[in-house]
């Protein structure tokens, strides 16, 4: 559906913003590397933009800080519609390794909604590019979607040692942590 | 000289102030000293016997000896000696004198550990909010041990605005950012304007602030934290991933496999060839020479490709563990990288010869963005900005690591203190690593790449450790602690310093200068930022959109003399 919507809407040249609101800027060079000869998006009608007012894209980079939120809502409220936001790199999808420290609030789709997430830390000009591509109509989807499922306990994320064996079962006991 | 020889005069002019002082090895000295006299040892080291700052650190030693921590890290260059003035506060009272007023160079780090711990610089002369977001409530400091890394506290107000000093009489405020789409963290300047010329400017940054510190302190394992830490710059990652292992094993007594010593080495050679190629390019684009840029990027690319076949990954190579690293060069590797290398100097020479001639890039940038002598002192200035003055300091010869002892290279210097002599300086370090990591792969040993380590590591021990990254020094300090992970763990990259020296380096320029200037140092920045212009007298907001600032810079071009 979004995609047939996207070929309608986005037929000709896609004008992008590119966002940085606290990612560790890998991302950035790599969507840098798209613009230039190896890559060279251009040849796409795809164009680099610096003002949000002129965009139809916007590539967000890094999770969603505090301190950055609300200049993220300001860009993206700027952008005329119709509008795609594509979230590069995990922490921009999924709010990366920092997901859940004090600073951060999460992935961009907390404060400013998602259409495309592009996964890898950093991911490839060739991924970047694919993803754009895919958006537009350009190429087809090469992947199946799945659903990932939950371990059938819960498996701490941090903390292993506050794993305790009981009868064959590993028994996640939360401590108390300074 | 050695360390006991630079001990005697502060031996013998503090006398019983020094409580006790710790050698952990040829290179590293820890002094415990009051806290009443830490101001005064302090300067006693950057001014009398002309000592380079680093860094200051705050700590919160509650847990473990009940009290408050901070150090201030000293580098002695010619001597390849690394200090940390150590002092201990008390609980209740957490304060300190602020040494800012004495070693400009520590403002930043007082302020951020003011913001983070919660320990006061005393008569700090700037006590302003620096790491912290804006709407974060004053008495939560995240780096205290109570807190959770994941902090939610009460009280968050996202709309509380950031109080900037006010603006000199006559000028017009302009700031700069937060959003910088070519590259590099947000990161915000307030400008002030008369007519084109920068009067001075104000930097509320930190915006990428992750907490990257205080997940490695309660979250995080000594073997994952490598992986975090090269996420904190996407450029110059590989740098922080060495300098956070070589911290640990130097706390730890961990000796490293030459081996991995040696694939440690080449590693950030490739890393500091794609960083430099990388940077030059952006100068280009930012002042205009979009050819340069591409051509940049053009002979970057194969850079990327091999770090790639060596690490599986372009970026974040994820390369070291403690005690060793996680990639081999195999014989097959190494005939390429062999390849690539003569590609890239084959292409690359014409390049900087074409670069250095160019007359009209060379007006452009000479005598943009000064930083002299005086000012590299006080703001503890270094890598590119520092040699490009002339000052001869690299991390890789003074303080040797990994294996740059064992192999020859030279320290590129200029004598043009401005953006002329830092692209000078970065076009031809370059061929400098392209030499190390020839030498490396002729000389690398065989063995081990990691050192079997089966005890836990020690607790309490501390270690410290310095890396040239493309940018300058980058410096990591840590507390060895419990649970597998460090108490404490400090880094300081290059451009934590570099920055501070900005609002001297723009003063006094033109506006249309402040992107070329600011980009010089590699904070990364950007020709396309968005630019607002506010008049201070009516109010009134004016979007000057990036184009026009990127003309009024290209304008700059054929205008026939700088004033
Ligand atoms: S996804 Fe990875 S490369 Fe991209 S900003 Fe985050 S940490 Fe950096």
């Amino acid at each position: 559906m979004l995609q047939n919507l996207c070929q309608k809407m986005f037929r000709r040249s896609l004008w992008v913003y590119h966002a940085n609101s606290g990612g560790c800027n890998g991302c950035d060079i790599e969507v840098l590397n798209v613009l230039t000869p190896y890559y060279d998006v251009e040849r796409f009608g795809i164009k680099l933009v610096a003002s949000p007012r002129h965009a139809d894209v916007m590539l967000c980079q890094g999770p969603a800080m505090r301190s950055t939120a609300q200049a993220l809502r300001r860009a993206y409220e700027a952008m005329p519609s119709p509008k795609l936001v594509f979230a590069v790199g995990s922490c921009a999808g999924g709010g990366g390794l920092w997901y859940d420290t004090y600073s951060v609030l999460g992935p961009v789709e907390t404060v400013i909604p998602v259409h495309y997430y592009i996964p890898g830390c950093p991911p490839r000009p060739e991924a970047i590019l694919y993803g754009v591509a895919l958006a537009l109509g350009l190429v087809d989807k090469q992947v199946a979607a799945t659903r990932i499922g939950h371990a059938a306990f819960p498996v701490p994320r941090y903390h292993p040692e506050d794993l305790r064996p009981e009868g064959g079962l590993a028994i996640y006991q939360r401590q108390e942590k300074i | 000289m050695k360390p006991s020889e630079i001990l005697t005069p502060i031996k013998q002019r503090y006398g019983t102030a020094i409580q006790r002082i710790d050698r952990l090895d040829d290179r590293r000295l820890v002094l415990h000293v009051d806290a009443g006299a830490l101001k005064s040892i302090c300067r006693f080291l950057f001014r009398d016997l002309d000592a380079r700052y680093i860094a200051g650190i705050g700590a919160d030693d509650r847990p473990y000896s009940g009290r408050f921590m901070v150090a201030h890290n000293f580098a002695f260059d010619r001597d390849g000696l690394l200090a940390s003035v150590l002092a201990m506060l008390p609980a209740d009272a957490p304060e300190v004198d602020s040494i800012a007023g004495e070693v400009p160079a520590a403002s930043w780090s007082e302020r951020e550990f003011h913001d983070l711990v919660g320990i006061v610089p005393r008569n700090h002369p700037n006590p302003k909010r620096l790491v912290l977001p804006d709407g974060w409530p004053d008495r939560v400091h995240p780096l205290r041990k109570e807190r959770p890394w994941n902090d939610r506290p009460d009280g968050y107000d996202e709309d509380r605005p950031f109080a900037f000093d006010p603006a000199p009489p006559g000028c017009v405020v302009v700031p700069l950012g937060p959003f910088h789409p070519t590259l590099d963290e947000p990161a915000h300047f307030r400008l002030y304007v008369d007519g084109e010329i920068v009067r001075g400017c104000e930097y509320r940054g930190f915006m990428v602030h992750r907490g990257i510190e205080k997940l490695a302190e309660s979250v995080l394992t000594y073997n994952d934290i490598p992986m975090a830490a090269e996420r904190i710059c996407g450029i110059c990652g590989c740098v922080h991933n060495v300098a956070y292992a070589q911290a640990v094993e130097q706390a730890a007594s961990i000796p490293v496999p030459p081996r991995a010593e040696y694939i440690r080495t080449i590693m950030l050679e490739i890393e500091r060839l794609h960083s430099h190629l990388l940077w030059v390019g952006l100068a280009g684009h930012i002042l205009g020479y979009d050819t340069l840029f591409m051509h940049c990027f053009r002979i970057r690319e194969p850079v990327m490709w091999i770090a790639e076949k060596i690490s599986g990954n372009r970026k974040t190579y994820a390369l070291c563990l403690i005690g060793g690293v996680r990639w081999d060069i195999t014989p097959e590797l190494h005939d390429e990288l062999d390849q690539v290398l003569n590609r890239l100097e084959a292409q690359w020479r014409p390049l900087v010869s074409a670069l250095l001639e160019d007359r009209n890039l060379r007006r452009r940038a000479a005598g943009i963005g000064v930083a002299d002598r005086a000012l590299i002192k006080e703001q503890g200035l270094i890598g590119p900005v520092a040699r490009a003055a002339g000052i001869d300091i690299d991390c890789r010869r003074d303080h040797p690591y990994a294996a740059y002892d064992r192999v020859d290279f030279d320290v590129i210097l200029a004598q043009d203190p401005d953006v002329w002599g830092r692209i000078s300086v970065r076009a031809r370090e370059v061929f400098e690593s392209i030499r190390i990591i020839r030498q490396c792969l002729v000389k690398l040993p065989a063995g081990l790449l990691q050192a079997p380590i089966a005890d836990e590591l020690p607790i309490g021990r501390i270690g410290m450790s310095s890396v040239e990254a493309p940018r300058g020094e980058s410096h990591h300090w840590l507390i060895t602690g419990e649970n597998h992970r460090p108490r404490r763990w400090r880094v300081r990259a290059p451009t934590y310093q570099n920055l501070q020296g900005i609002p001297a380096m723009i003063r006094d320029q033109r506006l249309a200068d402040m992107t070329i200037t600011l980009g010089s140092i590699d904070p990364c920045f950007s020709c396309t930022d968005r630019l607002e212009t506010v008049d201070v007298r009516t109010g009134a907001v004016r979007v000057c959109p990036p184009e026009e600032l990127r003309d009024r810079l290209r304008q700059r071009w054929n205008e026939p003399t700088t004033p």
